[in-house]
């Protein structure tokens, strides 16, 4: 499809799909709600943590549209949260740190938040450290430091996506943006810590030139290549550092890339970024739309609510971030 | 369910395993064909069955040395439903790379296969259930597998020949860490790696033992694999219904002992033959195909 289709060739439905808006999607989340309030990774499958915090997240901004549908999301999400306060990955029984943020931050995201669901899952990830802090590791791990493939600083620490195993640039980044987004006197004590040892050690981990990939910026002296993904959760995470020189590059490779890329998810959340940063982002909704025809975005729910983010206004969780500035 | 099936039989106890190489120049040569020569040589019992097509795939990549070319994965879809299969799915979950369709769209798999929501699952984020894993080598317990996986009645292991710089070599059995979904685990699965890699490895292939692997060595990636090395010109296809053969058979091929890898040694006790004496060749020879890779320096005491 290109550019200069015409449009009204087409019957209103197929123009939709062609040039979808915001609340195309939002519609094709609706649609996706299982009955237990939740969302499946794909319509259909059972109800898991992470696609039901990105479908509140999305539908959050359009919430008179959406007000029975959030009501039920927060119900299901009330009810999957574990006893020590972290949420479950899809397995149902173990705990991840990357869908805890995601949870709390739908929750801070609602007009009315549950304050305890919030609260215990905040103390839970400031309470959860990465492997690589423990003793053991660090003894080793300084033994062998001249045979070491990654070089990074170790004592930054930010958030695995699992307990007990290293920190990564998306979970870590999650869990600061979720951070950033609670009032400082109602933060757990630790919180002014894990900012500014997260903060630092998403810099740490900045490919040369630009971007962040997962968390290996060089193994055996080889730099990495950035991915979209964590450079813009990096970036999201950093926006309170916009001249810092690794944001200002990271913003830069990012813009740079955004004009060739052929998925959905990596477009919608590139163009929610660039926004984020005030840079001029292209139209992607032609784009949004042949991905749609192509592939039918695989039926990930999760990149359903990415596109619906990136066409709606920017979300109250991604506007002035707080307090820590200046923490680097 | 081929997981409940899977047969951990120790080596004095287990029948020869045959293995073929067939040299294939590059992409532009009829692969289809190949492929179909060497199935029906190998007859895999596929008739009326779920067949789940396990590719390589990492992250986009424009040398083509990393993710198991879609060439090959059409020509296997392609064979098998000529033997019969009643249904022949390509699911993967890659380890570093949140957008799969990314992945997918770059490698232009949606020329090769159609459509891609009904060609592919995306094994990072299927309904998954919890399965005690049948050895205990890593500290893993249990894993959360992909129910495409579980449902499927018979496995393929499609991986890539590349070297890897945690273990030596990635081919058939490393390749079905990406059968571990992202949605439990994250991006990477750096549980396994903190399990142990080599230890996991022989969890996951004891719990979901592939029946067939087909090895893309036609293009594969040596030194600082397995996405930071250089491309390998191998020309060759390796196929066999017996994975631990397989990725032996690969490792000769790429001018290493076997039996000197770490995760190998370990598959080699339970899930399938090691030994040259013990496996049937097919084929090419291993003398006159064999390309030695260019390894790490860690990695130079597994070298012939």
């Amino acid at each position: 499809m290109s550019a200069g289709i015409d449009l009204y060739a087409f019957s209103h439905q197929e123009r939709d799909i062609l040039t979808p808006s915001h609340e195309f999607f939002a519609d094709l989340l609706r649609r996706a709600q299982n009955a237990d309030g939740g969302w499946g990774y794909r319509p259909g499958l059972p109800s898991a943590t992470e696609p039901t915090a990105w479908a509140v997240l999305a539908l959050q901004v359009l919430e008179e549209s959406s007000g029975k549908t959030l009501t039920s999301a927060s119900n299901w999400l009330q009810q999957a949260q574990m006893r020590r306060g972290a949420w479950p990955t899809s397995s149902g029984k173990e705990p991840g740190c990357w869908v805890t943020a995601l949870a709390c931050l739908a929750f801070v995201s609602l007009k009315i938040p549950s304050q305890d669901a919030v609260n215990q899952g905040t103390k839970w990830l400031c309470e959860t450290w990465p492997a690589e802090g423990n003793l053991l590791w660090r003894l080793r791990h300084r033994q062998h430091k001249e045979d070491s493939a990654v070089h990074q600083d170790h004592s930054l620490q930010g958030w695995g996506w699992t307990p007990n195993t290293a920190s990564w640039v998306e979970p870590t980044a999650y869990a600061l943006i979720l951070l950033q987004n609670i009032t400082p006197g109602t933060r757990p004590s630790q919180a002014t810590r894990r900012i500014e040892l997260g903060e630092k050690m998403l810099y740490d981990r900045a490919c040369p030139g630009g971007g962040w990939n997962a968390g290996n910026p060089l193994v055996y002296g080889v730099p990495g290549v950035p991915r979209i993904s964590p450079t813009v959760w990096a970036l999201l995470a950093l926006r309170n550092h916009q001249d810092h020189a690794a944001t200002l590059e990271g913003v830069e490779w990012l813009h740079q890339r955004c004009q060739n890329l052929r998925s959905p998810a990596s477009l919608a959340l590139a163009h929610l970024c660039l926004r984020v940063y005030g840079r001029t982002a292209e139209a992607i909704e032609l784009k949004l739309g042949a991905f749609y025809s192509n592939n039918q975005f695989l039926q990930s729910v999760p990149a359903i609510a990415w596109a619906s983010l990136a066409l709606n206004d920017l979300p109250c969780w991604l506007g002035s971030p707080s307090q820590s500035r200046d923490a680097i | 369910m081929s997981y409940s099936n899977t047969r951990l039989v120790p080596p004095f106890n287990r029948s020869p395993s045959a293995v073929a190489i067939r040299s294939v120049p590059n992409y532009e040569a009829d692969v289809e064909a190949i492929l179909w020569e060497t199935l029906q040589e190998l007859r895999p019992p596929v008739r009326d069955k779920s067949v789940l097509l396990k590719p390589n795939f990492v992250e986009p990549d424009m040398e083509g040395m990393i993710n198991t070319h879609p060439v090959v994965i059409r020509a296997a879809r392609e064979a098998f439903l000529r033997l019969g299969a009643k249904s022949v799915v390509v699911a993967e979950g890659p380890g570093h790379e949140r957008d799969t369709e990314g992945i997918l769209e770059q490698l232009r798999m949606r020329d090769y296969l159609g459509p891609l929501d009904r060609a592919f699952v995306d094994l990072n984020t299927d309904e998954v259930s919890q399965v005690s894993t049948r050895t205990h080598a890593s500290r893993l317990k249990s894993l959360c597998l992909p129910r495409a996986v579980l449902a499927a009645d018979f496995v393929v292991s499609m991986p890539k020949m590349k070297t890897h710089h945690w273990v030596g070599v990635t081919l058939a059995l490393k390749n079905m860490f990406g059968i571990v979904p992202g949605s439990c685990y994250g991006w990477p699965k750096n549980v396994l790696h903190w399990a142990g890699i080599s230890k996991s490895i022989l969890d996951i292939n004891s719990t979901v033992r592939p029946d067939f692997a087909i090895v893309d060595g036609i293009v594969g990636m040596e030194g600082n694999g397995p996405i930071q090395g250089k491309p390998k010109a191998s020309g060759v296809l390796v196929a066999g219904d017996d994975p631990v053969a397989v990725d032996a058979t690969c490792a000769r091929l790429m001018g290493l002992v076997p039996e000197r890898i770490d995760y190998l040694k370990r598959a080699a006790l339970l899930l399938g033959n090691m030994p040259e004496g013990r496996i049937e060749q097919l084929g090419e020879t291993i003398a006159n195909t064999r390309k030695p890779f260019e390894m790490l320096p860690t990695f130079q005491q597994i070298r012939a």
